[in-house]
């Protein structure tokens, strides 16, 4: 098995004591993801070291970081695409997010605005396949139709958004309205609104949009969909929800 | 928990002649165990999953769905703290306490502030998984598990609808679980001695998409997304191979061991999750004298959302965003 010797910098903070960096050398399969290391360094050199995982394969979120000051998912990132060969790799936990500890971020914020657009985690599915986050990245594989088992209407599938904060430490907004829904919010609104006919739901999710700290405070810099890793693309979100809300004041002006 | 599953069926399928001299028995079992499977058509099963192997000879569907592993766990321990419970994450067991033959606490470290504690209770339970046979040393019992590791490779796009097993006996790269985006291809079977020390072996993975191109021959065009490896705590029998150990759980009450105040949970799967914890609250309940039915059957979870909302005040300590020197984003910023 080929190893490599990677030199990591990692951000380590304690309740009370001072930020700052700590590096660690750890020897991995040249295979091996950020996570691996991480893990490498939490069983060989310091027990101490607080991060998040769960899933290992981008499902869970819960393991977001910043790798070389990028927002990413260690989990399905190789070391050797973040690694020059010498320099070292400098992990930083997410930005615009309380630290609890070392890579930990305070997720309660965040899940406070999941739950105020109240997006369910099932949504229905596409009639095809493969289904992948970016159909074009799958060679040779031409979509096709699916027919869908007997006694069944439909299919169903997670919706793509992992909940990880991603978009929210890319956001430039965000570190300058902490009340702000963000892109990951206000993505989970659009969701929710398309998955809605009611009309004091659609009230309800267009009015926090339109809030003081929805839609309109985004300045467009699309940095959530360039960091998203499941191609949500919540700026595109953002922006379709604009183009509800004005068509929805024009309509109020002519008095329909 | 409707919100977190994907509820599409699964299909068993069989690939060779060995296969099929199994569907007769495997069918018998299903309806041994009121599964309600069926065999379907080789034409609708190909045309409900397009990339399915041509070549199979028999596909039986069954009532089956895939669930995310995390948020499961939120659930449940949203719905615990909701009633009640305190849920110390990130506190890692270091010891327990004994007072004479009885267990009465445990000793913690918590890994944000470094401060180890001491916390005494009427009774500790050891749901520790994998580690239920370390810290049940800690109390001087034994516990007969085995820490048993299993490698999965996930694609970068997901290939099928239905959870696909290949329809025969339980063996590795037999399975192919779709999720989200992704299919997963499982799974290897080995005995670790440390399951925090798991090497993931390359022929593992080389086996998993093998063995997943026999039910998906696209599995080859398809880039990894990841591969992993934990290990699940199987109950061992004497004289059975890791491979072979079933998913049974069981719950060790150890005054059997002359210990006191101390009983462990393990085996099991995640699918009975619900009743290893109703078999273990019922012995609980008998040893503590407390007179209580398990109501977990019928109670509905709370949204794993609520689980980080429920302790966001707890821990918070903003220090502001680590600067990003190299980063051009952050000088954009």
């Amino acid at each position: 098995m080929n190893m490599l010797k990677v030199p990591l910098q990692i951000f380590r903070y304690k309740p009370g004591q001072t930020p700052g960096y700590d590096t660690f050398t750890v020897e991995i399969p040249a295979t091996a993801h950020v996570i691996d290391a991480i893990d490498a360094v939490w069983t060989s050199h310091d027990h101490s070291l607080a991060f998040r995982r769960a899933c290992h394969h981008s499902s869970c979120g819960s393991c977001a970081i910043r790798i070389n000051g990028l927002e990413k998912l260690p989990c399905v990132t190789r070391v050797t695409d973040v690694w020059d060969g010498r320099s070292q790799v400098r992990l930083d936990p997410l930005r615009n997010f309380p630290i609890v500890s070392d890579l930990v971020v305070d997720m309660a914020d965040f899940f406070r605005r999941m739950s105020a657009a109240d997006m369910a985690m099932i949504c229905e599915a596409e009639a095809f396949l493969p289904f992948t986050v970016d159909t074009f990245a799958v060679a040779d594989l031409e979509p096709k139709l699916v027919e869908l088992p007997e006694n069944f209407s439909r299919f169903t599938r997670f919706e793509k958004c992992i909940e990880c904060g991603i978009c929210m430490s890319a956001c430039p907004t965000m570190a300058a309205d902490e009340k702000f829904l963000g892109p990951a919010g206000l993505a989970a609104i659009h969701q929710a609104r398309k998955k809605t006919l009611d009309p004091v739901k659609v009230e309800h999710l267009l009015g926090l949009a339109d809030g003081e700290h929805g839609v309109w405070r985004c300045h467009s810099a699309f940095e959530c969909t360039e960091a998203c890793p499941q191609a949500v693309d919540p700026a595109g979100k953002i922006m379709a929800l604009r183009r509800e809300l004005i068509a929805r004041r024009f309509l109020k002006m002519l008095g329909k | 928990m409707p919100d977190l599953l994907e509820l599409n069926d699964g299909l068993f399928v069989a690939i060779t002649e060995a296969d099929l001299v199994f569907k007769d028995r495997f069918l018998q079992g299903c309806a041994a165990c009121h599964v309600p499977a069926r065999e379907i058509s080789v034409e609708h099963a190909l045309a409900v999953e397009p990339f399915l192997n041509p070549k199979i000879l028999a596909a039986i569907q069954v009532p089956d769905g895939v669930f995310e592993p995390f948020r499961f766990c939120l659930a449940f321990l949203a719905t615990a703290q909701e009633n009640g419970a305190t849920i110390r994450t990130y506190s890692e067991v270091t010891d327990l306490l004994c007072a004479g033959k009885n267990v009465t606490g445990v000793r913690i470290r918590d890994q944000h502030t470094g401060k180890q504690e001491a916390l005494k209770v009427d009774l500790v339970v050891n749901a520790a998984g994998p580690w239920a046979g370390e810290i049940a040393a800690k109390a001087g019992v034994g516990v007969p598990e085995i820490p048993t590791a299993g490698v999965m490779v996930a694609l970068d796009c997901r290939l099928n609808n239905l959870v696909l097993n290949r329809l025969n006996k339980p063996s590795d790269g037999d399975i192919i679980v779709p999720q989200r985006a992704t299919s997963v291809i499982g799974t290897t079977s080995w005995a670790v001695e440390n399951p925090d020390l798991i090497t993931i072996p390359p022929e593992h993975v080389d086996r998993m998409i093998t063995q997943g191109q026999q039910l998906i021959p696209a599995v080859k065009k398809v880039p990894m997304r990841a591969k992993m490896a934990v290990a699940r705590p199987l109950i061992a029998r004497s004289g059975i191979a890791a491979r072979e150990l079933s998913r049974t759980f069981e719950c060790f009450d150890h005054e059997r061991d002359g210990t006191n105040g101390f009983v462990t949970i393990t085996g099991g799967k995640t699918t009975t999750a619900r009743a290893m914890a109703e078999k273990v609250s019922d012995m609980v309940c008998r040893k503590l004298d407390i007179s209580a039915e398990c109501r977990t059957r019928d109670t509905p979870l709370c949204s794993y959302r609520l689980f980080f909302q429920q302790r966001g005040s707890r821990n918070q300590s903003f220090v502001g965003a680590p600067g990003d020197r190299s980063s051009g984003r952050e000088c954009f910023r």
